[in-house]
């Protein structure tokens, strides 16, 4: 999931998140998650005044974002100290999966 | 080497010169141990410090809780409990210099707060507001000890450096305690329940907590996980060992961490931004 501002969003996106009116989750939704993003649909909130929505996987890279490998190495060196122990490399596995499942393959970084 | 110890806990227990408490605190203290005041009394006097109210309810509304719909102190009263409230007041006193100095550990702070009510509410815990808000305050023992000892706190991240140790080990090095010591010794001497205080003294040893030890148990585990995902900035940036006995007391296994992990992940997006707007806003938040 990321949060991208609604000029970068594009049509095919999937938001992960329901749209409200204001930045704070209150009110009524304007738009429900799991809605594919269309054209007239990112106009429409872009006239409601919406600045960002919330967006599945990880489908905007800016300068300053690390790639799965970078993020991976950070990973393996915040767990340097624990990684002998059973227990723990387990969690470390949780942790790879997981960031692999959002930045990797589907949603992850496309060659440029 | 005890002689430092026991200078610094002098320090600390001398609360008068702990610039950050307001007044309030000591008010509210002091009806909530009276069975006659009501609610709405207390709500009077934390009501009376604006800048206090509007920093509790931006806690309460904050992702760390939930209650999106917290929108008056009485209503954070009934909500939340007294002691919550309380807490909040507290750690809201204490962040408002955290904020400003070091934001890598109010981002931690924040982080282990959401996983903290995230687990408890994973494994249908009781007092999960409670178990947030000591999630909240876990560390505030290093946020006492960079105001009260800035020389020693500098050492130690000066040993981290170079000795590439956890940030308790470094602390124990040079001034001969812990920033879960000294957390401790600060929450009796601002009298937090023992729900409180427990966590923040044994969050590193969660064998050594009496009554609250599946509290206790949550915060370490929390800390833990917020670590591994690499969230805000504790001092050090190495994932604790989660000690066995943590993970029994909680009946934990992988597919429930699984579980945990990936819901965080999600929410940590949302602290994340929740963070960002408070630092653009830092100025203007008292509305």
């Amino acid at each position: 999931m990321q949060k991208i501002p609604l000029m970068v969003a594009k049509a095919g996106m999937v938001l992960s998140r329901d749209v409200f009116r204001t930045e704070s989750a209150n009110g009524i939704p304007i738009c429900g998650k799991d809605t594919e993003l269309t054209d007239s649909l990112i106009a429409r909130l872009e006239n409601l005044n919406i600045q960002s929505v919330y967006v599945e996987g990880h489908p905007v890279w800016t300068e300053g974002d690390l790639s799965l490998e970078e993020t991976l190495h950070d990973l393996d060196n915040r767990f340097e100290k624990v990684r002998h122990d059973p227990l723990m490399a387990k969690i470390y596995d949780i942790y790879a999966e997981h960031l692999k499942r959002s930045l990797g393959e589907s949603g992850g970084r496309k060659a440029e | 080497m005890d002689e430092k110890r026991n200078e610094l806990k002098k320090i600390i227990m001398d609360t008068k010169t702990l610039p950050t408490l307001p007044g309030v605190i000591n008010k509210l203290n002091s009806l909530s141990d009276n069975d006659k005041s009501s609610v709405q009394e207390m709500a009077r006097i934390v009501s009376s410090d604006q800048v206090l109210s509007a920093r509790i309810l931006r806690l309460a509304n904050s992702p760390s809780y939930g209650f999106y719909r917290v929108s008056t102190i009485s209503n954070a009263m009934i909500l939340l409990g007294v002691n919550v409230v309380k807490s909040l007041a507290l750690s809201s006193s204490i962040f408002e210099i955290m904020e400003k100095n070091s934001v890598g550990l109010w981002e931690h702070s924040l982080g282990v707060g959401v996983a903290s009510n995230l687990i408890a509410t994973k494994l249908n815990l009781p007092e999960c507001e409670e178990i947030a808000t000591a999630g909240l305050l876990h560390d505030i023992g290093k946020v006492i000890i960079s105001l009260k000892c800035s020389e020693a706190e500098q050492e130690v991240r000066r040993v981290i450096d170079q000795k590439r140790v956890y940030m308790r080990e470094a602390e124990q090095e040079i001034i001969d305690t812990d920033h879960a010591e000294v957390g401790g010794w600060l929450a009796k001497s601002w009298f937090l329940p023992d729900k409180l205080s427990e966590p923040i003294n044994c969050h590193h040893n969660v064998a050594a907590a009496g009554s609250h030890r599946i509290k206790t148990a949550v915060v370490h585990i929390a800390d833990a996980l917020i670590k591994a995902s690499g969230f805000g900035d504790s001092g050090d940036s190495y994932v604790p060992q989660i000690q066995q006995v943590a993970w029994d007391i909680l009946k934990l296994n992988e597919q429930i961490i699984a579980d945990i992990v990936e819901a965080l992940e999600d929410k940590l997006v949302e602290v994340k931004n929740f963070s960002l707007e408070l630092q653009q806003g830092t100025d203007a938040v008292a509305y």
